[in-house]
């Protein structure tokens, strides 16, 4: 993928909703690649940096419990602007999950539903480009509840660190063997790296360790020659 | 959003000296303002001469190196950081170019205060104002360990502090702006005159354009001119101290002491540019910052009166922090002490002689020797100052020994007095604690002596192996020489007394190293706190005293005889090397210790081992190390000759 793709799917929607009336973040997502530079080095950008906790590993039926996110901008993490909310899923959480992320049914029974999380952290993300561990899997839920809620994808970029992992550490698999696709996993990079991630299996932990990787594999990937923004989502862009 | 969302983060900043001192709501605030950031390893982070730091840092993971770019290209490694270390705030609160470069040594994880807040925590926070200020002096007691030769050094002397009065001084606030001038050509002579003229003690040598060459001190015209038969009509230019650095004004006083204790210089000319506007001298340093060893020394030999006296150590602790950061080894500065401490002892008999001749006692009924002991008698003491020394007198016939006897017993408790009212304390086991055991004639003492050399157990021997280093401070019998040869012969007689000697001295053995906040000794038992004496000085201490007694050597100066010993061979050159450096770090420790806590009367060497930073928790390790070593070896060559 690249920027000029996004630009264009992007265009494409403003003139399908062009008319519709939409909620104020909604129109602000709608703006989200504004001012976005190709040219501009990747190190340089703003960044959130998010993690989600499900009530399972199905995107046919389960449920966003959790949303934690960080903004790093300039390759420095704002412990000021955190974002992490529970979300109600409004069903039960199994067994299974609550065994990963520690959330009990108790926690969230006060919970907003995930929609209203949704709306605020639209507002916290602004035209931030998205980065998650698997991105593909949160930018799943993460459609679904923009779809139904306002009739689009989330319009922001999306940056998936695995892939960025792949890149630098992993020699070309053309056959899709996927022999090193565990060596791209969180803990294995966050042992790479020797981070200590605090609170890992909550969203906010996993988001903590995934922007601390990002930290990591932006110059990693600068010194290996994707320096600007437009070689990043060439390589890890995920639409 | 109820709970704070980064708990973790919240607990690493509340084992943060001073982040620890603020409540929790306030740290959440301030963790809410910092950011997280990475620098791989061999980033520069803040770059020396270029714009005052934005951050405060707060080291999470890694660690940096902190160094001092030089002329020369090289840079002076001044300081490693690691985890919970800061830096950046002397830039930052100086608003001055940064002075240091600092670079990531590992990859480093850090958190960011920005400028505006940290600089309210220092203005609203007494912790944050204290910590940071004595940062400042951290980092110039930095540059002094790394100044010193061969390895960096470090004291911890954090809470030594530096006179405020240096810290925020330029050196345009000291220095002599009246100065006195003159051409190269100028004839030692007229020089000299001017210098009468204008009553001051130099002159500086300029080229005509006024650029600074050189100076010319009263102690130069002294030496280089009248000592060596120069003649008056030798130009300035041939006997001028050349300017080897100058200064700019505004630079701090401090980087004019370190100038001139680097390159071992007493003035520095300052100058703006390529003009001259000013002289430092070390004199105005000391000024601000206290006194000099010399004038101190000279001084304590000059006091007539007990009070007097009894002011002078506090002057010398002084000296001793001042020293301490003019980056004075370990050697020089217990010599400094040694030296002080014996000219004290020397007044002290002079003026308690006098006090009993005043009260009709009359003076010494025979001739005697004053014996430092112990400690005293190593020239070790340092600041510890236990009354460790004991008299010697002429022997009489029996008829006479109880009226001499008396005397003598009165003079003694006479000098014990007095060192007390200088700081001289008879801590338990303290030679003077009894007035009767320090104070016997020469066949007495000899009889002890020899008693302990033929027979005394290895438990008896802990107590009197100090006496083993024996010292005549003032002596007007021959008695220390004719008894070391005594005990030479009787060693020959009696060569168990070596092994004995060397099982009471494995007593102690030092630490293996440290776990947090604790130290752990050879059996695995944690302790909070580490005796430096007990754990790393005194193992030293013993085995150099057996080798010594064994190659049977006079000296008394552990680290002299260390150097004997390995002359004769008994220690490999390198192995002696890493002694003297370990001994020497851990000695520059306990002063700093020393000097640091003692507020009051009991001077201690002990040492909270949280207090520690990881360098010197390393170095100290690595002296336990060292230590331990050199006492396998001693007891390996000593204890089996117990049998024989």
């Amino acid at each position: 993928m690249n920027l000029w793709q996004a630009r264009l799917v992007n265009q494409a929607i403003r003139l399908r909703l062009a008319r519709r009336k939409l909620a104020p973040e909604a129109r602000g997502n709608l703006m989200a690649l504004e001012g976005k530079d190709g040219k501009a080095p990747a190190m340089d950008q703003r960044y959130v940096v998010v993690d989600l906790e499900t009530t399972g590993l199905d995107h046919t039926k389960d449920r966003v419990v959790s949303v934690g996110a960080f903004r790093v901008v300039g390759g420095r993490i704002r412990l000021g602007e955190v974002f992490s909310e529970l979300a109600n899923p409004g069903r039960g959480i199994p067994v299974e999950s609550i065994k990963v992320h520690g959330i009990t049914p108790d926690n969230i029974r006060n919970a907003r539903p995930a929609w209203e999380v949704f709306r605020e952290f639209l507002l916290y993300l602004g035209g931030d480009i998205v980065v998650a561990h698997h991105a593909r899997f949160d930018l799943f839920f993460l459609n679904r509840v923009m779809r139904a809620q306002y009739g689009m994808r989330m319009q922001n970029l999306v940056v998936d660190t695995v892939l960025m992992c792949r890149a630098i550490h992993i020699e070309p698999d053309p056959y899709g063997q996927k022999k090193g696709a565990k060596r791209c996993s969180l803990d294995v990079l966050a042992a790479r790296y020797g981070l200590e991630v605090p609170e890992r299996h909550t969203a906010l932990g996993d988001a903590l360790a995934t922007a601390m990787i990002l930290q990591r594999l932006l110059p990693d990937m600068a010194a290996g020659g994707w320096k600007t923004l437009a070689d990043l989502i060439s390589v890890a862009g995920v639409l | 959003m109820g709970e704070f969302p980064l708990p973790r983060i919240k607990d690493f900043l509340k084992t943060v000296v001073p982040f620890d001192a603020l409540e929790d709501e306030e740290l959440e605030r301030v963790v809410g303002l910092m950011e997280l950031a990475y620098f791989p390893r061999g980033q520069v982070i803040i770059q020396a001469g270029e714009s005052p730091s934005k951050n405060l840092y707060v080291i999470m993971n890694g660690s940096v190196r902190v160094t001092l770019p030089r002329e020369t290209g090289e840079e002076l490694l001044v300081d490693v950081r690691g985890e919970g270390d800061t830096f950046g705030s002397l830039s930052l609160l100086q608003g001055e170019l940064a002075l240091f470069t600092v670079q990531a040594q590992e990859d480093l994880l850090s958190f960011m205060l920005p400028d505006a807040p940290f600089r309210e925590l220092v203005e609203g926070n007494p912790v944050f104002r204290r910590h940071f200020s004595f940062g400042l002096s951290r980092n110039i007691e930095a540059v002094r360990r790394a100044a010193d030769r061969h390895t960096m050094q470090m004291t911890g002397t954090e809470s030594l502090g530096l006179d405020a009065a240096l810290t925020g001084s330029r050196v345009s606030e000291l220095m002599s702006k009246e100065v006195l001038t003159c051409l190269p050509a100028t004839p030692v002579k007229a020089a000299a005159r001017l210098m009468t003229q204008r009553r001051v003690g130099s002159i500086i040598i300029t080229e005509p354009g006024g650029a600074p060459l050189g100076i010319l001190t009263d102690t130069d015209l002294r030496v280089r001119v009248l000592a060596a038969g120069a003649s008056a009509e030798t130009s300035v230019a041939e006997v001028m101290s050349p300017f080897v650095k100058t200064i700019a004004p505004n630079a701090f006083a401090f980087e004019a002491m370190i100038e001139m204790a680097r390159h071992g210089v007493h003035h520095l000319a300052v100058v703006d540019g390529p003009r001259l506007v000013g002289v430092i001298s070390d004199h105005d340093l000391t000024m601000v910052t206290g006194s000099s060893p010399v004038g101190v020394m000279k001084e304590v030999s000059k006091v007539s009166k007990l009070e007097d006296l009894a002011a002078m150590p506090r002057r010398m602790k002084r000296v001793m922090e001042t020293l301490l950061r003019l980056g004075g080894s370990a050697e020089y500065m217990q010599d400094v002490l040694g030296e002080f401490n014996d000219r004290l002892i020397l007044r002290l008999l002079k003026i308690t002689q006098r006090t009993m001749e005043h009260q009709g006692k009359g003076r010494a009924p025979v001739q005697f020797s004053w014996l430092a002991l112990g400690g005293a008698g190593r020239r070790e003491q340092a600041l510890t100052m236990s009354q460790d020394y004991a008299v010697v007198y002429a022997n009489v016939p029996p008829e006479r020994e109880a009226a001499v006897r008396s005397w003598f017993l009165e003079f003694t408790t006479g000098i014990s007095q007095g060192l007390e009212a200088c700081g001289f304390f008879c801590r338990p086991g303290a030679v003077m604690t009894d007035p009767h055991a320090c104070c016997r004639s020469e066949s007495q003492w000899e009889e002890a002596f020899m008693a302990w050399v033929s027979s005394a157990e290895p438990e008896a021997l802990t107590q009197v192996m100090g006496y083993f280093d024996l010292r005549a401070v003032y002596a007007e019998t021959a008695f220390v020489e004719t008894l070391w040869e005594k005990l030479f012969a009787a060693f020959d007689q009696h060569r168990g007394f070596l092994g004995r000697l060397g099982l009471a001295a494995s007593q102690l053995r030092p630490p293996v190293g440290f776990l947090r906040e604790f130290v752990v000794d050879t059996e695995g038992q944690y302790s909070d706190e580490l005796n430096l004496d007990e754990a790393a000085l005194d193992p030293v201490v013993q085995a150099a005293r057996i080798m010594a007694l064994d190659q049977r050597l006079r000296q008394t100066n552990t680290l002299e005889r260390l150097g004997a010993v390995t002359r004769l061979g008994l220690l490999k050159e390198d192995f002696s090397e890493d002694l003297r450096e370990a001994y020497g770090f851990v000695t520059l420790l306990r002063i700093a210790r020393i000097l640091e806590n003692n507020n009051g009367h009991r001077p201690s060497a002990l040492l909270d081992p949280a207090s520690l930073n990881r360098v010197q928790r390393k170095m100290l390790k690595e002296s336990f190390s060292v230590i331990s070593r050199l006492q396998d070896f001693a007891l390996q060559r000593y204890s089996g000759e117990s049998g024989a």
